[in-house]
């Protein structure tokens, strides 16, 4: 028999290769995602082949089990008539018919080049937002009166400022329900589909108020002005959502709901014990409001069954902390991490985080027990500071593909960091004094200089070489301490990479424009080479 | 035996056909495709035109109840 040539050689080395590519997916290195989009539109010439047993995952787990469920859901929050009910809101209003569709695209932005317990954990995380998300449009379009809603629901139900936190409505969680009013219309739209927001801003803008406001505010007021508002409430709760520009924007809204409100603020100074006794007195003041504008009494129990089951969504938290600042098993990715944390610690109790929290812990002690080091070629530990854009949350995804930049925490994860006292009447309410206030934005961002100050302390908790400073440019409460910032970042030798962006208004800084400041610090800086060079540079300035 | 195991063939071969038919629009994203280039464009349009209300037209009041407990 004779020996094999080296063609024969190199051809069974190739099909060898080819086949442990399409079991196993190819090596990090060797991806090429960059390839995978078509120009400008951020659509894929096809999903990525992520090899047979994670491909299949997530074509079944994720991508089918998502679309079903997507249905699924509006039955299960609305009953029978669920998927009418959405076809008409969809028909109505923008943001709700341009968000929902193209879900499942931000799921594929978000956990692009993620395998094996990453992918799941994180496509939970996706999971139970979408979920959520579903049960609040439902039930602001199911008691919405522009698209003929019932009345009876119309009237047990309360809106709120998104950054009122939903805790303040457990006590009347058995007989009603509390929708935050900017949560899904706004906030949710910018990450799933970054051009609906402009519509908001633009209009906002149409009747003469400045552009140089935050653009949250601007797309806040926006989408009233457009008369984009589901009439889903007889009574609303707003905040001054921790900045001057929304405090415009409520006046606006206040102009445009022509409800009975009752207004409050998240106050800057709140250490001053005198400023959590005034908070206190102002959560108790909102109650008697409520009860006395529905005629529904305030329940003791209801309040301090939701606050324990609360304070278990906080203790496993703190779980996914310690596995995440202290080893190489923590299996969630960035933006996951983020979104869902924000998400699921304003909004406060409900069932799908706790049927989240459930699977992930198995999937977290699996990585621990068995030792999965989650994110291997991560090269640096990012902490991200400040308050991150909105139409780019995703970024981490592309920059540990690309530099193996793994953002393993952010500052908006880390702002509720405390459990409710439910000891005590005076106990609790003090705690929930305090989990007001320290609310998005106001907690660290907009929160004095000694909060904000608490970026070097989670560094090094959490182990992290590298910051990526978020520079909100409409921000005038973080342009504030710029400066600051940048001298303490040469005193400490911290590298930090600087992202401008305008919060959700893709149109001062694109996605592209980030990636170029990012590629440039790595390049120029850091001396590094990129793990995937077809990341480096492509165009999606048309994509969601 | 035969009339049971026939039906039920059929149904297996419709469904493995409906998942590969699903298995090829997952891959090629023709979801996203579809979505992008018909379905989004359309509503745009269809939001673009509505007529709305215009809240301006609303009086503002300073007059109303305060509640201060």
């Amino acid at each position: 028999m004779s020996k094999p040539t080296v063609n024969t050689k190199a051809f069974l080395g190739r099909a060898k290769k080819i086949a442990s590519d399409f079991w196993n997916g190819k090596p990090h290195e060797e991806r090429r995602l960059g390839d995978l989009y078509c120009d400008k539109t951020g659509l894929y010439k096809h999903r990525e082949w992520r090899g047979v047993k994670d491909t299949m995952y997530y074509f079944n787990n994720i991508w089918l089990y998502n679309y079903a469920h997507m249905i699924g859901d509006m039955v299960k929050y609305s009953g029978p008539k669920g998927p009418v009910v959405f076809l008409k809101g969809v028909w109505r209003y923008r943001w709700l018919g341009q968000t929902y569709l193209p879900v499942m695209h931000w799921f594929d932005r978000g956990l692009e080049g993620m395998r094996g317990e990453t992918l799941r954990a994180s496509a939970w995380h996706y999971r139970a937002m979408v979920s959520e998300t579903i049960r609040q449009f439902m039930r602001m379009l199911d008691a919405d009166q522009k698209t003929g809603g019932s009345k009876e629901l119309y009237d047990k139900t309360i809106a709120h400022d998104e950054t009122v936190w939903g805790g303040i409505f457990y006590p009347w969680r058995d007989r009603m329900d509390d929708v935050p009013l900017q949560m899904i219309p706004y906030f949710v739209t910018c990450h799933v589909n970054n051009h609906v927001v402009l519509n908001y801003i633009d209009a906002a803008q149409s009747i003469g108020l400045p552009g140089d406001p935050c653009p949250m505010c601007q797309a806040e007021a926006g989408i009233f002005l457009q008369d984009d508002v589901p009439e889903y409430y007889p009574i609303v709760i707003t905040s001054n959502e921790a900045c001057d520009g929304s405090v415009g924007t409520s006046v606006l809204q206040d102009w445009m709901m022509n409800r009975p409100l009752f207004a409050m603020p998240q106050p800057m100074q709140f250490d001053d014990p005198l400023v959590q006794e005034h908070c206190a007195k102002e959560i108790e003041e909102c109650w008697k409001f409520i009860e006395e504008q529905t005629g529904e009494p305030f329940s003791w129990d209801e309040l301090k069954k939701h606050l324990e089951r609360q304070n278990k969504l906080q203790e496993f938290e703190w779980e996914k902390w310690e596995v995440a600042a202290n080893t190489d098993y923590y299996p969630i990715n960035g933006v996951a991490q983020a979104l869902y944390r924000i998400y699921q610690s304003q909004d406060g109790d409900r069932d799908i985080w706790h049927e989240t929290d459930a699977r992930v812990k198995k999937i977290l002690e699996k990585c621990v027990e068995k030792k999965i080091n989650t994110f291997p070629k991560t090269r640096h530990r990012m902490i991200a500071w400040s308050c991150a854009p909105l139409y780019y949350s995703h970024w981490c995804t592309w920059a540990y593909n690309c530099w193996g930049l793994n953002c393993v925490i952010n500052m908006d994860s880390l702002m509720f960091n405390m459990t409710i006292r439910t000891d005590t009447y005076e106990h609790t309410l003090q705690d929930m004094a305090l989990y007001h206030e320290w609310a998005p934005m106001r907690r660290m961002a907009v929160g004095g200089m000694h909060h904000i100050f608490e970026l070097w302390e989670y560094m090094e908790k959490f182990h992290c070489d590298m910051v990526m400073m978020y520079d909100q440019l409409q921000c005038k409460g973080m342009q504030g301490v710029h400066g600051l910032f940048e001298d303490e970042f040469r005193a400490r030798n911290i590298h930090a990479i600087w992202m401008p962006h305008a919060l959700p208004d893709k149109r001062t800084v694109s996605r592209s424009e980030i990636r170029g400041i990012i590629n440039d610090y790595m390049t120029t800086i850091m001396h590094e080479e990129p793990l995937d060079p077809t990341l480096l540079e492509f165009d999606d300035s048309e994509g969601w | 035996m035969k009339s049971v195991l026939k039906p039920l063939l059929i149904l297996f071969g419709i469904l493995s056909g409906l998942y590969i038919v699903l298995f090829v629009v997952f891959f090629f994203d023709l979801d996203g495709k579809a979505l992008f280039y018909g379905v989004e464009p359309f509503l745009k349009n269809h939001y673009d035109r509505m007529k709305r209300k215009d809240p301006l037209d609303m009086e503002y009041r300073t007059d109303t109840e305060k509640y201060e407990y």
